[in-house]
């Protein structure tokens, strides 16, 4: 039973954690690129060469934004099967676990209160429900992409702790 | 915002596995009670239970919405806040 648990943990923490990473990770590119206004060269004539090119972005910017609000939602597998293989293999209390349990818990803060609000502020603007932004739209997608680095951070050292598990006997 | 019918029905889907795996867990606990089908059941109640709380707040659009309060009571809570959902925007009710 515990393979399983492990099994549905791992496949869940893939294929859900990874699209977040991913998409998140690409969002505040895709950001930049549907305001031409911002990136184009001042004597480069308004949509000259990349006609289209911000309406595509703006698609883009969309569907990123959606993977990372429906898969961030399907990643709530992956620390409810984590506890269920925890608990089956009788590590809850281990120190590398509970250090994984708090990193985890900030990495899911850090998406659900800055980086999913922060791609939801960026769409409502493309909509065009945003009037008076507070901040330039480059300075709050580079904002973004820290929030989001962050995030993939946090992840990445989570993973790093469940190879590791420093202090366990089973340790590789 | 109003709930999206496909959003509703992904509402309702976890609300029914919540029940039933519960019932399945109590069940399992009064009779035979198999280790295998307890360790697998409680992890999959428990992500339902968490998936009925976070489509009920993203669909009322509030925290404090009555739907998101129904949706914590353990077991029945996805039901009750699918019926609420559900009365607010009839159209997305197939059933």
């Amino acid at each position: 039973m515990t393979k399983f648990l492990l099994s549905v943990h791992v496949l869940a923490a893939i294929l859900a954690i990874g699209p977040v990473a991913v998409a998140a990770s690409m969002f505040p590119a895709a950001v930049r690129r549907s305001h031409p206004a911002a990136g184009a060269p001042d004597n480069a004539p308004a949509g000259a060469a990349v006609d289209g090119a911000p309406a595509e972005a703006a698609a883009a910017v969309r569907t990123l934004h959606r993977i990372c609000r429906v898969y961030a939602v399907v990643g709530v597998v992956v620390p409810v099967f984590g506890l269920a293989t925890a608990s089956s293999l009788g590590v809850l209390g281990d120190a590398w676990l509970i250090a994984s349990i708090v990193l985890t818990t900030l990495a899911a803060a850090v998406l659900v209160v800055f980086v999913l609000p922060g791609q939801e502020a960026a769409v409502a603007e493309l909509d065009g429900e945003v009037t008076a932004p507070a901040a330039p739209a480059s300075a709050r997608a580079a904002r973004l992409a820290m929030h989001t680095g962050v995030f993939n951070l946090l992840w990445a050292t989570v993973t790093v702790l469940m190879i590791v598990r420093p202090g366990s006997t089973t340790g590789a | 915002m109003h709930p999206r019918p496909s959003q509703l029905a992904l509402l309702r889907i976890a609300a029914h596995v919540e029940v039933i795996s519960l019932l399945m867990l109590l069940g399992n606990l009064l009779t035979v009670h198999a280790e295998g089908v307890s360790s697998l059941t409680g992890p999959v109640h428990g992500c339902a239970y968490l998936f009925v709380v976070i489509i009920a707040v993203r669909e009322a659009g509030a925290v404090r919405h009555p739907a998101v309060l129904r949706s914590l009571v353990p077991g029945v809570g996805g039901l009750l806040s699918v019926r609420l959902l559900g009365r607010q925007n009839p159209v997305s009710l197939p059933v």
